[in-house]
């Protein structure tokens, strides 16, 4: 199914449109907050950004390097570094991992790579059962669904479905809910996912960010399930991308400043984990094997093109909560794994262009994303740019094409154009009719299925000036 | 001062009241108008759709019409973002073109930038008996930075009251062609629009351009709101809107 289907699926389906009304203010009310509350730290939001986007161009600039002092830092702290290209080696790779510590489950905390890689299907296949101990990604698996959001995987769920599903799941009859009950609920998740934490052999997570200088992974959580994950199973495995790396903790501290805030609101998440190596001797707990697999999967084609600023993405969701497409639609609607306006770039870019045609069309070109994202990725440039790629590599309909040619060429020529705009004005007025109104408009129906067209007169600007000018 | 209009494709052939009252407004200001002959369309459009060959040539086509002027003047923050910021980075490899488009770049003003900023006009034409809501258009907004200006000469109309609306800065979803290739999701955009409007509870709905009005102003209408009116900010300080 093509994003405009999908599309329209969505803004019919009247419980997500719930669960989406629900949550837009909060997402940018938290972040506004947490945003303005930079002044109470002698912060200023565009200095930072303009800070973070130099970090992030810097380690951009130099990948290959930084990479390889993380891997010789990482190996050194005894932690062992894999490389995959693309998802299907990761899945290969974790699978082997386990396999080699006898692994049957495997506790996940939330990883949006892993969701490219499909690596819970990979596990799955090879007998090994992937449980996402994140809430929202628990509830997302109970549903057999994907994450709609990167930071929220379940947003798009009302407390009824929610409902419905632990009920199914932890065996009891449904209850009437409403969100006074969510601290029940989620104890009642943590009841089961402990059960986990305790009996999976293997645990695996993302990474926010690793650190060159000491071979760290940085976890940044809210519900505590990734300290669960990173230190009771007895083998770590950290599935991220390559472009992750920056140089220093220093670094790190900087990018803290605009990542939460610029995601939840959050000074700070309620977790920040910075994970190097393996339990050494005398701790009680941490892994006995990390293993972390840098994953390509499409980011080195992009470093060098008109789309290396995509890189500097720290994951945080600011563009989709602000982005008034996603929130009429939901993340299901993007069709892969990110969704909202870094999905409308992405998608194309790691999928192939010519198998997302629609999304870098999908967007009002209002600049909301542009304008909260923290490491200041020109998000409306890249899909404007996707878009004449699919010119430029004659992926747009000839129809369309033909039309654009037709529409210039008549630009051009002011006296036709003139002829034509006083011929379409009156045509425009008889349909309208009295009210003044076109309510059904065969040249353009998108636009009258939920819209009149208002016609102010019969006669063109110029028309009238022309007139005004001789009398 | 000499002042080129640039009236903008949208507002000839659909609502030229915005045109004249743009005119009478930078008449009233002291200014000599022109409207430049031979203007069509800014290219935007083109642009949007990727076809940067065909925006490039009616980006050369309107350099050439309006260059001659000191000062280029238009009614709709999207167009004069096109002229403003896109024509000089279309042509910046263009070595005949480039210093032109930067050149008119520097010269073309949307319209309420150029009246509160440029002419620091201290009296309007109009007035206005009733309450108004500004809708912030998104290119004026975040592209021009327009969002003091329009206020600013808003409150010089005797008889208007300026009631906020909620989210008045977010997109009405109209986005020229989105708006007709994702209906759907256009108006379930819009739609919020609508809500934020009717909470404001204004008599009109008062924006800088058109493509945003004749959005919000159609889904309003499909809503069964006859009442609100939805209005250029040229047609309310010129006096057309009353």
């Amino acid at each position: 199914m093509h994003f405009q289907a999908r599309a329209g699926e969505k803004v019919r389906n009247p419980v997500l449109q719930r669960a989406l009304q629900k949550a837009k203010p909060l997402f940018v009310g938290k972040r506004a907050k947490g945003i303005a509350a930079l002044a109470d730290d002698a912060l200023d939001f565009e200095t930072l950004r303009t800070t973070c986007e130099g970090i992030r161009n810097r380690t951009l600039a130099d990948l290959d390097v930084w990479l390889d002092i993380f891997e010789e830092r990482a190996t050194a702290s005894g932690a062992e570094v894999l490389w995959a290209r693309d998802g299907e080696e990761v899945g290969r790779l974790v699978v082997d991992i386990a396999r080699r510590h006898g692994v049957s489950k495997a506790a996940k905390s939330k990883s949006m790579l892993s969701e490219e890689a499909h690596l819970n299907e990979a596990l799955a296949a090879a007998g090994i059962r992937p449980v996402e101990t994140d809430l929202g990604e628990y509830i997302v698996q109970l549903a057999g669904e994907t994450p709609s959001h990167i930071i929220a995987p379940a947003v798009h769920k009302t407390i009824e479905e929610v409902e419905a599903l632990f009920a199914k799941e932890h065996g009891r009859p449904i209850e009437t809910r409403t969100s006074a009950d969510i601290p029940d609920m989620t104890r009642e998740a943590r009841q089961v996912l402990r059960q986990h934490f305790l009996t999976a052999e293997m645990g695996i997570t993302g990474a926010n960010f690793l650190i060159a200088e000491t071979g760290t992974a940085a976890l940044v959580t809210n519900e505590g399930n990734g300290r669960m994950v990173t230190t009771l199973p007895k083998v770590h495995v950290v599935v991220t991308g390559i472009e992750k790396v920056i140089p220093t903790l220093e670094d790190f501290a900087t990018l803290m400043r605009l990542l939460p805030r610029s995601a939840t609101g959050q000074s700070i998440s309620n977790y920040v984990s910075l994970l190097t190596g393996t339990q050494r001797e005398g701790e009680h707990d941490g892994p006995q094997k990390t293993v972390f697999i840098l994953v390509d999967n499409g980011r080195a084609n992009l470093l060098g093109s008109a789309y290396q600023d995509m890189l500097r993405c720290i994951r945080c969701g600011a563009c989709m909560n602000h982005c008034p497409v996603y929130f009429s639609l939901g993340g299901h609607a993007y069709g892969w794994v990110y969704p909202g306006p870094m999905g409308s770039v992405l998608t194309p870019l790691y999928t192939g262009i010519e198998n997302a045609l629609d999304l870098p069309h999908a967007t009002t070109g209002c600049n909301q994303c542009g304008s909260v994202c923290p490491v200041r990725i020109p998000l409306p440039r890249l899909m404007h740019q996707l878009r004449t790629d699919q010119v430029e590599r004659g992926l747009r309909p000839l129809s369309e094409r033909l039309a654009f040619k037709a529409w210039a060429w008549l630009a051009g020529r002011p006296a036709l154009y003139r002829w034509l705009t006083r011929r379409a004005a009156r045509y425009l007025s008889w349909l309208a009719g009295e009210d003044g109104r076109i309510h059904i408009f065969g040249l353009a129906p998108g636009w009258t299925a939920g819209r009149d067209l208002p016609v102010a007169g019969n006669r063109t600007f110029h028309e009238l000036y022309k007139a005004r000018k001789r009398a | 001062m000499r002042v080129a209009l640039y009236v903008t494709c949208l507002v000839d052939l659909m609502r030229p009241s915005v045109g004249f009252a743009a005119l009478r407004l930078l008449e009233a200001a002291g200014c000599e108008v022109l409207v430049p002959e031979g203007q069509t369309c800014c290219g935007q459009p083109a642009w949007s759709a990727g076809e940067r060959a065909l925006a490039a040539e009616l980006a050369k086509k309107a350099i050439g019409e309006l260059e001659g002027y000191d000062t280029v003047v238009i009614p709709s923050g999207s167009c004069a973002d096109q002229i403003r910021n896109i024509y000089p980075q279309l042509l910046a490899d263009d070595a005949a073109w480039s210093a032109r488009a930067r050149a008119l770049a520097e010269r073309a003003y949307e319209l309420t930038a150029f009246l509160a900023d440029v002419l620091q006009v201290s009296a309007v034409p109009a007035a206005f008996d009733g309450s108004v809501t500004y809708h912030d258009s998104c290119k004026g907004l975040r592209s021009l930075g327009i969002k003091r200006q329009p206020r600013a000469l808003l409150a010089k109309v005797p008889g208007l009251t300026l009631k906020e609306m909620s989210e008045c800065e977010e997109c009405c979803g109209f986005g020229g062609a989105f708006s007709v290739k994702f209906g759907d999701v256009s108006t379930k955009i819009v739609d919020r629009k609508c809500e934020s409007i009717a909470a404001a509870g204004a008599d009109a709905v008062v924006g800088g351009d058109l493509g945003c009005l004749m959005n919000i102003e159609g889904r309003l209408r499909r809503r069964g709101d006859e009442t609100t009116r939805v209005l250029h900010i040229a047609e309310v300080l010129a006096g057309g809107g009353t």
